[in-house]
């Protein structure tokens, strides 16, 4: 695993533009950066990245059946009581699963580490399946990149694999929502939405906030129709917790992603998978944080629900602590520190998608801050036997 | 290769294409709980009839099978479940079959095609029909379940709204 330098192609803009990729650039400051890529080799993409991210999903999904069925349990995920019977009717259908994204720390050489799970509202979809994907093509054709590089990413055949399978068994009509001034949000549901019709599936789009309720609680479109399956952007705890929230058990509302997967997109999850896997060599040592204490130095307290890195703690080895901030409070989990592997000066986080239950490819994400925040910018990769990328750049 | 052998978009490009790749042949299909239903929507009693003896024949092979009136019972409810057995005498439980489908087959606006099958409602109600159930692929093996079961869209379902703006109070963007 390398960080190699690369000229952007003249046209990226263009091409950004022309499929639909409006978050290239976020406050003004590059989101998408394609001066330089990650170059893996074949080896190390599939022992290191691929096989360890199928054993991880497996072993997670192995733990929900017992999870689902434990008060318990239930209550350390602070997951509300109101939903304990619906989350674990949903997974005795095994109601369909659609993907999820787990972020890795990964050096090129070692065992992948994971640090979380995003199982339920994954973004920086349509820039791995599709941009990053356009970009090989494209250095490949003006002769930056050789013939034979490849690239970890069958993300969109996988996608509209999954999403034909699981068609016939969704409740229609079928709805895609995300918040709609989201502007990344919209374009990572707008992609899946894509995908969907391109395997068959007649879908419309609706902003979260246009969700009606109907008199005997269910949820409306627009157009009051009783909408059948909800593909929704948007975190499942929300849901939970909002005014509407308290008919999703007896709405026969069907979604995706499933409400068991707010098992997995819970911090909780990485205690109890090193409680049933202690020692494994791609998990970090976790605990539920009772900070009943202050934070040792070396480890680092996120809350159960945060995401894109807000309200996490690190107390570094040496004693320095950083800390960021964000919305999130509320029970927490506390787990080793492991640092990113810098490049250049720069924190990368390898992301490895899993659509149904196939490991199909990564996106890399670099911050200059140790902590890999959503203002990360997304660089593409590529496989390439070493020596050959660095001639050619 | 690791990668898509293509990565297409359909509705998102500045040209998106045209959704031209539709099935040039249509199945539109209803769901009745009676003949007398059927024909009061239809006005067709013979189609209705046929539809309705079609599905009942499928109904007896294809209804889904119990060890237990329990199983039964807990899958579809306590009302629509029936004691049967087979020609070796063994006994099982089946859901009763409480409607049927119409699935009509057209072809440039002429039905070149009709098939009645059985339709059946889980405990909560929901009406659902036999399915071989998915997988191999991209998922694997018993993820997607073994119930053979699959949902039927021909609901119809509409429900006025009484309320909008329940959910989306987060202000900012959700994903991780």
């Amino acid at each position: 695993m390398r960080r190699v330098a690369i000229p952007p192609r003249a046209n990226w803009r263009e091409r950004a533009e022309h499929s639909g990729f409006r978050f290239h650039t976020i406050d003004g400051e590059p989101y998408w950066d394609e001066s330089a890529y990650y170059a893996f080799t074949l080896r190390q993409i599939e022992q290191d990245i691929e096989a360890p991210t199928e054993e991880l999903h497996a072993m997670a999904l192995d733990l929900v059946g017992g999870i689902v069925a434990s008060e318990e349990q239930l209550r350390r995920l602070d997951i509300p009581e109101p939903f304990w019977d619906w989350i674990a009717r949903s997974w005795q259908a095994r109601d369909a699963h659609l993907l999820g994204r787990m972020d890795l720390g990964y050096d090129g050489h070692g065992p992948a580490k994971l640090y979380e799970f995003n199982y339920d509202t994954p973004t920086s979809l349509f820039e791995a399946a599709f941009f990053q994907w356009q970009w090989l093509d494209d250095q490949q054709r003006d002769g930056r990149l050789p013939v034979a590089a490849d690239q970890f990413n069958s993300i969109y055949e996988s996608l509209v694999e999954a999403l034909a399978t699981i068609a016939p068994r969704l409740p229609r009509p079928i709805r895609f929502a995300a918040l709609r001034d989201a502007v990344e949000d919209q374009g990572t549901s707008d992609y899946l939405r894509d995908c969907a019709l391109q395997a068959g599936i007649e879908c419309a789009a609706l902003a979260i906030e246009d969700i009606g309720l109907s008199a005997d609680g269910r949820y409306t479109d627009l157009d009051d129709t009783v909408i059948g399956t909800l593909f929704k952007l948007y975190p499942l705890e929300d849901l939970f917790r909002e005014p509407f929230g308290r008919h999703l058990p007896d709405s026969g509302l069907r979604l995706v992603e499933p409400p068991w997967k707010a098992v997995l997109s819970n911090k909780g999850i990485l205690p109890l998978l090193w409680e049933a896997h202690e020692g494994h060599p791609n998990l970090l040592p976790a605990y539920f944080d009772e900070e009943t204490e202050p934070l040792p130095a070396g480890w680092v307290r996120k809350p159960l629900h945060s995401r894109e890195g807000a309200n996490v703690r690190i107390a570094l080895p040496d004693g320095q602590r950083i800390e960021t901030a964000g919305p999130y409070s509320g029970p927490a989990i506390r787990q080793a520190f492991h640092p990113l592997p810098q490049f250049d000066g720069r924190h990368a986080l390898v992301g490895s998608w899993v659509v149904g239950d196939r490991a199909c490819g990564i996106g890399v994400r670099e911050d200059a801050s140790p902590i890999t925040r959503d203002g990360a910018r997304f660089l593409p990769h590529a496989i390439v036997e070493a020596g050959t990328a660095t001639l050619l750049a | 290769m690791k990668r898509s052998r293509t990565a297409a978009l359909l509705i998102m490009g500045a040209t998106p294409l045209a959704l031209t790749s539709c099935s040039r042949e249509t199945q539109t299909e209803g769901l009745y709980t009676s003949v007398e239903a059927c024909v009061a929507q239809t006005n067709d009693s013979y189609n209705c009839q046929q539809a309705f003896d079609e599905a009942q024949r499928q109904a007896h092979t294809e209804a889904p099978r119990y060890a237990s009136r329990e199983d039964c019972v807990a899958a579809h409810g306590a009302n629509a479940c029936q004691a049967r057995s087979d020609a070796g005498g063994h006994s099982y439980f089946m859901p009763l079959m409480t409607g049927f489908l119409i699935g009509q087959l057209m072809r440039g606006g002429q039905t070149v095609g009709l098939n009645g099958s059985p339709a059946f409602q889980d405990r909560a109600g929901n009406w659902q029909r036999p399915a071989t159930p998915a997988s191999g692929g991209v998922y694997r093996p018993g993820s997607l379940g073994t119930t053979a079961m699959a949902p039927i869209a021909a609901q119809p379902d509409r429900a006025p709204t009484v309320t909008r703006g329940g959910f989306g109070s987060r202000s900012a963007g959700s994903g991780g």
